[in-house]
């Protein structure tokens, strides 16, 4: 023993100290400094949370199941319908005999469709269910749900998403009789999608300051139109991103490059959104701004006193009068194709598209809508002659805004 | 309690027997990785016995008694409590069935519940709890402080606490992991007699883990030492003391200091004469002196006056050794005895430890010798 | 001692006593071990790694998920990965993190030093205000910071009627930067601020006694020892950055995450969107490396714990007033900022006819979902951050870090992960509560366990052996002891995940039950639509109720109990 003095390790005695990810210790430190009363606190309010959590929790599945529609026939539905499965829906959307439930995704915002939802449901008898996303997540979403989406119908702002999702296949065919009542431009070619509202692009200006003459006949001349620093944009905005993937479609890469640093050179003012565009260009704070053509509808049914504004449409066949639609999908396998139909029927009758006319200020896609006042009929807008289905390639739109510095 | 270092015959026994000891490992051994921690130590305590495990740091005493606790499981060897098997390699029970109290070190009290709720936790449901807390809080003085937590508590109370909680479901054994080491100086003593005294009224069976000799020499009845993960010796207090079995051992229990030496079969030759060795020596051998064996006598013609203890009087045995010559150095006064530092004419130093009525100084001629026979070991390198 | 028992003589020391036993610090804190916590190298039980080792697989889900989608990319993704692009947004990520981590401590230390030991007037109140930015949406942030000090916004409305035409931009790394700071920096004080608390005095104490000024003894003695502290917060900050997706986007700062986004909205590309995000996971494993370089070898500071004594607090004397100047000035724009936009937009979207309707739905939705995760969260933490304290080793410690890569991940990529792990092979549980809950769990779990390791760091594993000794199995040792002492710890991991699920969005918009709003789909729903007055209240409502976890955390602050001796 003597001589051997290496002592072996004592596991117990070692101790290995550490620091923690301090970020809640705060309250773990004060462990012991806390008063009887204060764990209450935390003890009460604790329970107030998961008392509250299993509450809201339970109350969901009551509303659930609420919601689950009884095996008998709904009573709103017309008691016939259900007979009749190849029952055309009368124009006008009556209400057709598919009642059930249908899932939509929608990448259009809550606050442009959502009064719409009731009306599809009175029009159809279609209960719907509505997640509301952004067009891309929900393209993404769908594409990793792949057969065992719990969606039938997708309703995306652009075509650019629905282009994409048909690619993949996860689209099904439309009836002809649907397309048909959709101009070609506005439909995809294989009948998987179709556009149910159109946007034009525009140059809003202020009536006070601007007359139109001195207006360009195209978003081409904008630079050398003499409105230094009197252009507003929203370079972030996804209809600004399709006109420029229009811009590069149309006149090459090294055009719209080309174009993007002559309007950089004339200092445009950069906003978030095009609906600030057309507020700025109201106060008269710049002359003339890039938008959509229904933000001025919408600005001015939100401000109280009329705005000095008016929107300039590019000539026909001019990128900057890109007209893209907003569209929709029935998803490939789903087991609600018929709801979908029911409702893609429904959005494309009268009532709807009268919706977006004037609701949303859009316009309508099919023939004998009245169109918002002064809106410029979509014959005359006759946007550039462009498959928008060639818009898919956004990437190098954002490669090219980001290289150059707008974004 | 028997020392069995050479031999693990007694894991063989049949466990069942029952009224077996209190205690009994058999080959307890356990690795972490490189080399065992604590390599087949066996270890008896017979009812009532306070067996103290004396060690230095990492010698693998906690591991041990973490392994007769359940808290770790042996990879060989067996436990036994009261004649029950509750440890073998593959098959340990878990702590909470062995009927094994612990005081750890730091007391381990929960700072969370009340005195008497701490003293209650190890206690059934039922009606005579409240009780059994109360008689054990008496047993150990803190009657009336059931109330209190933890915190609002002195070190020596939080000590009794652990106590009376480890005692008050009639354990076994009760295990003590340096349980006085949190403890400053003056408390510690006052606390250890307090540990002793509640542990013998009630009966139990103790054993005290703990690397400070003086508690071991104090406080138990045997003290097995453990080094580098085994038994090297296991003997009551004095024989610990005064018979070591090894320089090492020597040197851990009490102060040893050793000098160099001859054998001459009953004697040993050294620089202080020649010196009768118990059990005997050949070659070259350390003689261990402690302290209190080395003896001082004023040179003649010292400074000092000669009193009567200077030279120990207590009668000189036969062959009285020569004895060797040297100068005090320090010496520090105790009270009750003191401490001087002697160098011999050779440069070697010595310790002596001395009644207190004498008039030695710092610089005064004196002669050493050494009382009574001495303990040789065989000199290493 | 209330003792009658005989004082035996005292003995004077041995000289050949063992190492000296600890006096009077173990007296003030009984139960904690004087060499600081043990760590069990044994067999961990199966209680403990079973669940652990499930956590752990959840928490790979979204990497094995990205694997899966990477693998199934041609070519194209070495083309991508290489390109240079990949290399810019890289070096924008990584000087986002850095300085995002590094002024976040700048700002943090400083207020939490001011909140813990000085005499700063108010200063429980400075210390929740300045943890409360922690509850403001990263992205409704952004927005304000730019209705605020964007062009046109209302610093430069202000600021017009002085001619002043236009401000330094906001957009780009600054804006990104600062907003980011601003809704990151309590990551640190939280930190720090613990930290401080849990430090010794005395040391700070005996740098001033070895003739260090005040100033010096901070930087000489505290701030070193604060170290860890400000690395676990800084680590978070940084990763925050990292993941965000809505502040760089709106500030127009080119990061990862953005070109992520890129190819899933762009090129609707999930292939090469996956292969961006392994990189990013990558990048996140070198921040997660380097905090634990930063941290270093520095040994576990608050064995004292909550018994540290309490130092009398630091007068400021007359730098009181730039003291205060600088906390309202932190917390005006981090707090007082959004807020006030958000009132602005509240009362202009009042007055403009904006109903609130279906908010209180919202709330309880959110309330509920968040409180879920929290609950689940915390679960799922205590095994992890048992093995981790208890049983540490190469291993356990590896795996709790591995639980931070999932963090850096932006939220679409992790709900995504769930939406095919759910869609395809849980189709039952497919966007109902329990799988998004659950895939909460997996984004946030790091806070969780970083809260519940921390406090469990405290709690001696004496006191469970204790428990086995007088009877009790490993769970009922948990359930009296472990789990009653690491409650604030529970508590505050709890309410970390509470917060952060409460303004989660991609992962709620992806997994929730159809139709469930919640306050943050809310909020999003409406400033997608451009409805600012609409987003106001909802976003209100969001950051009141998150409100209140955190002014609890905080809130438990309490000077020192007196009359221990």
């Amino acid at each position: 023993m003597e001589g051997k003095r290496t002592v072996a390790p004592n596991p117990t005695d070692d101790h290995e100290a550490r620091t923690a990810p301090l970020i809640a210790a705060e309250a773990a430190v004060l462990a012991d400094e806390q008063t009887l009363t204060r764990r209450r606190l935390v003890r009460l309010a604790t329970a107030g949370a998961a008392g509250m959590a299993a509450t809201g929790y339970a109350l969901e599945r009551a509303s659930a199941q609420d919601a689950t529609p009884d095996p008998a026939p709904d009573p709103e539905a017309d008691p016939e319908a259900g007979e009749d499965e190849e029952a055309t829906p009368a124009p006008g959307g009556t209400p057709v005999g598919s009642a059930g439930e249908l899932v939509v995704y929608s990448g259009r915002n809550e606050e442009l469709v959502g009064d719409l939802v009731p009306r599809i449901e009175g029009g159809t008898g279609v209960d719907l269910e509505v997640e509301y996303a952004g067009t891309s997540e929900l393209a993404a979403q769908i594409l990793e749900e792949g057969e065992n989406t719990p969606a039938g119908l997708f309703l995306a702002q652009d075509a650019g998403a629905l282009g994409a999702l048909a690619a993949e296949g996860r689209l099904q065919e439309l009836p002809a009789e649907l397309l048909e009542r959709v101009d070609p431009r506005f439909r995809s070619p294989d009948g998987l999608w179709v556009g149910i509202s159109g946007r034009s692009r525009v140059l809003v200006y202020n009536t006070d300051q601007v007359t139109e003459d001195r207006l360009p006949a195209s978003v081409l001349d904008l630079p050398t139109a003499g409105f230094e620093g009197q252009v507003g944009w929203a370079p972030t905005n996804a209809s600004f991103q399709a006109f420029v993937t229009a811009l590069r479609v149309l006149e090459g890469d090294e055009g719209a490059r080309a174009w993007l640093e002559a309007m950089q050179g004339i200092d445009p003012v950069v906003f978030e959104s095009n609906g600030d565009v057309v507020r700025a260009v109201g106060r008269g704070e710049i002359q003339v701004g890039l938008v959509n053509h229904y933000y001025l509808y919408e600005i001015q049914a939100e401000e109280q006193t009329e705005l000095p504004i008016a929107n300039h449409f590019f000539q026909a066949g001019d990128p900057g009068s890109l007209v893209n639609v907003a569209g929709v999908g029935i998803l490939a396998g789903t087991d609600q194709a018929e709801q979908a139909e029911a409702v893609v029927d429904y959005l494309l009758t009268e009532p709807a598209q009268a919706y977006f006319a004037e609701q949303t200020f859009e316009y309508p896609l099919i023939q004998g809508v009245p169109l918002a006042e002064g809106l410029r009929p979509l014959e005359e807008v006759q946007g550039p002659e462009i498959d928008l289905s060639d818009l898919a390639d956004l990437e190098g739109t954002l490669a090219l805004l980001t290289e150059l510095g707008i974004i | 309690m028997t020392a069995v270092p050479a031999t693990r015959a007694s894991g063989a026994e049949d466990p069942t027997t029952a009224a077996g000891p209190a205690l009994r490992c058999a080959g307890l051994t356990k690795s972490f990785g490189a080399g065992p921690v604590v390599d087949g130590v066996d270890l008896v305590a017979e009812r009532g016995d306070f067996v103290a495990l004396l060690g230095p740091s990492g010698c693998g005493k906690t591991t041990t008694l973490r392994m007769i606790a359940g808290l770790e499981e042996p990879d060989a060897g067996t436990v036994e409590v009261d004649g029950r098997l509750v440890a073998r390699p593959g098959r340990a029970e878990p702590p909470e069935r062995r009927r094994v109290g612990m005081v750890f070190q730091d007391y381990a009290l929960f700072p969370h519940l009340s005195v008497a709720k701490n003293v209650a936790f190890g206690l059934p449901r039922g009606r005579d709890r409240a009780d059994r807390v109360a008689a054990a809080l008496e047993t150990v003085g803190l009657a009336g402080l059931g109330e209190r937590m933890p915190h609002e508590l002195s070190g020596g109370q939080q000590q009794r606490v652990a106590l009376a909680r480890a005692l008050a479901p009639e354990p076994a054994i009760v295990l003590l992991d340096e349980p006085f080491s949190n403890l400053d100086a003056e408390l510690r003593a006052q606390v250890r007699a307090e540990v002793r005294q509640i542990l013998g009224d009630a009966g139990a069976t103790a054993i005290l883990v703990t690397h400070d000799q003086e508690e071991a020499l104090s406080l138990a009845d045997r003290i097995a030492v453990m080094w580098d993960g085994r038994v090297v010796q296991d003997a009551n207090p004095e024989e610990l003391y005064h018979r070591p079995v090894s320089r090492a051992v020597a040197a851990f229990v009490g102060d040893a200091q050793f000098l160099p030496g001859d054998g001459l079969g009953r004697r040993v030759a050294t620089e202080l004469g020649e010196l009768p060795a118990s059990g005997g020596a050949t070659g070259p051998v350390e003689v261990m002196l402690r302290p209190e064996s080395v003896r001082l006598a004023l040179a003649p013609g010292a400074p000092s006056a000669p009193g009567p203890g200077e030279d120990a009087g207590e009668g000189d045995g036969p062959g009285r050794p020569a004895g060797a010559s040297g100068t005090v150095v320090t010496r520090a006064f105790y009270g009750h005895d003191q401490l001087v530092t002697v160098r011999l004419d050779s440069g070697r130093v010595l310790r002596a430890r001395l009644g207190t009525y004498g008039g030695i100084r710092p610089g005064d001629q004196v002669t050493v010798s050494v009382r009574g026979a001495v303990l040789a070991f065989p000199r290493m390198g | 001692m209330l003792t009658l028992r005989p004082r035996p003589a005292a003995k004077p020391a041995s000289l050949v006593r063992g190492a000296s036993a600890a006096g009077g610090g173990a007296l003030a804190a009984p139960w904690r071990g004087r060499g600081g916590v043990r760590v069990r190298r044994g067999r961990p039980p199966v209680v403990v790694w079973l669940p652990a080792v499930l956590a752990g697989l959840l928490m790979l889900t979204p990497l094995v998920y990205l694997v899966i989608r990477a693998g199934e990319s041609g070519g194209d993704v070495w083309g991508l990965v290489l390109r240079a692009r990949t290399a810019r947004v890289l070096a924008n990520t990584a000087l986002l993190a850095l300085a995002v981590a590094a002024a976040g401590s700048a700002i943090a230390v400083p207020l939490a030093w001011l909140t813990s030991w000085t005499d700063l007037p108010l200063r429980r109140w400075w210390a929740m205000a300045a943890a409360l930015p922690l509850v403001v949406p990263s992205y409704v942030g952004a927005l304000t910071v730019v209705a605020a000090l964007g062009p046109r916004g209302a610093l430069q409305g202000s600021l017009e009627r002085w001619g002043v035409e236009r401000l330094p931009t906001i957009y780009g790394f600054f804006g990104a930067w600062l907003t980011l700071t601003l809704f990151t920096y309590p990551y640190v004080f939280l930190s720090v601020r613990a930290a401080l608390r849990g430090l010794d005095p005395a040391l700070q104490e005996a740098s001033r006694g070895l003739g260090h000024g005040p100033w010096r003894a901070f930087f000489r003695c505290t701030l070193p020892q604060l170290r860890p502290g400000i690395a676990a917060g800084a680590l978070l900050a940084a990763l925050y950055a990292v993941s965000d997706f809505g502040v760089v986007t709106l500030l127009r700062y080119d990061t990862f995450v953005r070109a992520i986004y890129v190819q899933y909205r762009a090129s609707f590309d999930r292939t090469l969107a996956a292969a961006l995000a392994l990189l990013l996971v990558a990048f996140a494993a070198g921040l997660v490396l380097a905090e634990a370089r930063l941290r270093g070898r520095a040994a576990y500071h608050r064995l004292g714990g909550g018994a540290a004594r309490r130092p009398k607090p630091i007068a400021l004397g007359r730098w009181r007033w730039p003291a205060l100047a600088y906390c309202a000035s932190v917390v005006g724009l981090a707090l007082g900022l959004p807020l006030g936009v958000l009132v602005f937009w509240l009362l202009r979207g009042v007055s403009g006819g904006e109903g609130l309707d279906g908010l209180a739905t919202a709330a309880v939705h959110s309330v509920s979902v968040s409180a879920l995760a929290a609950a689940a969260a915390t679960l799922a933490a205590l095994p992890v951050a048992t093995l981790a304290v208890r049983y540490a080793g190469r291993v356990a410690g590896l795996a709790e870090r591995v639980t931070y890569l999932g963090y850096a991940l932006p939220g679409i990529v992790v709900g995504l992960a769930f939406v095919f792990l759910g869609a395809n092979y849980l189709t039952p549980l497919y966007k109902t509560l329990p799988l998004m809950v659950l895939a909460y769990v997996v984004r946030f779990l790091p806070q969780a366990v970083g809260a519940v390791r921390t406090s469990l760091l405290q709690v001696s594993p004496r006191l469970e052996e204790a428990a086995r000794g007088l009877g009790r199995g490993p769970a009922g040792a948990t359930w009296r002891v472990t789990v009653p002492l690491t409650r604030s710890g529970l508590a505050a991991g709890a309410a970390l995940v509470f917060l952060t699920v409460m303004k989660e969005l991609p992962i709620t918009l992806f997994l929730s039950p159809i139709e469930y709003d919640t306050l943050a789909t809310s909020v999003w729903n409406a400033t997608g639509g451009g409805a600012y007055g609409k987003a106001a209240a909802p976003a209100l409502l969001l950051i009141a109720v998150s409100a209140v976890p955190t002014l609890l955390l905080v809130a438990r602050d309490r000077t020192a109990r007196v009359g221990r001796d």
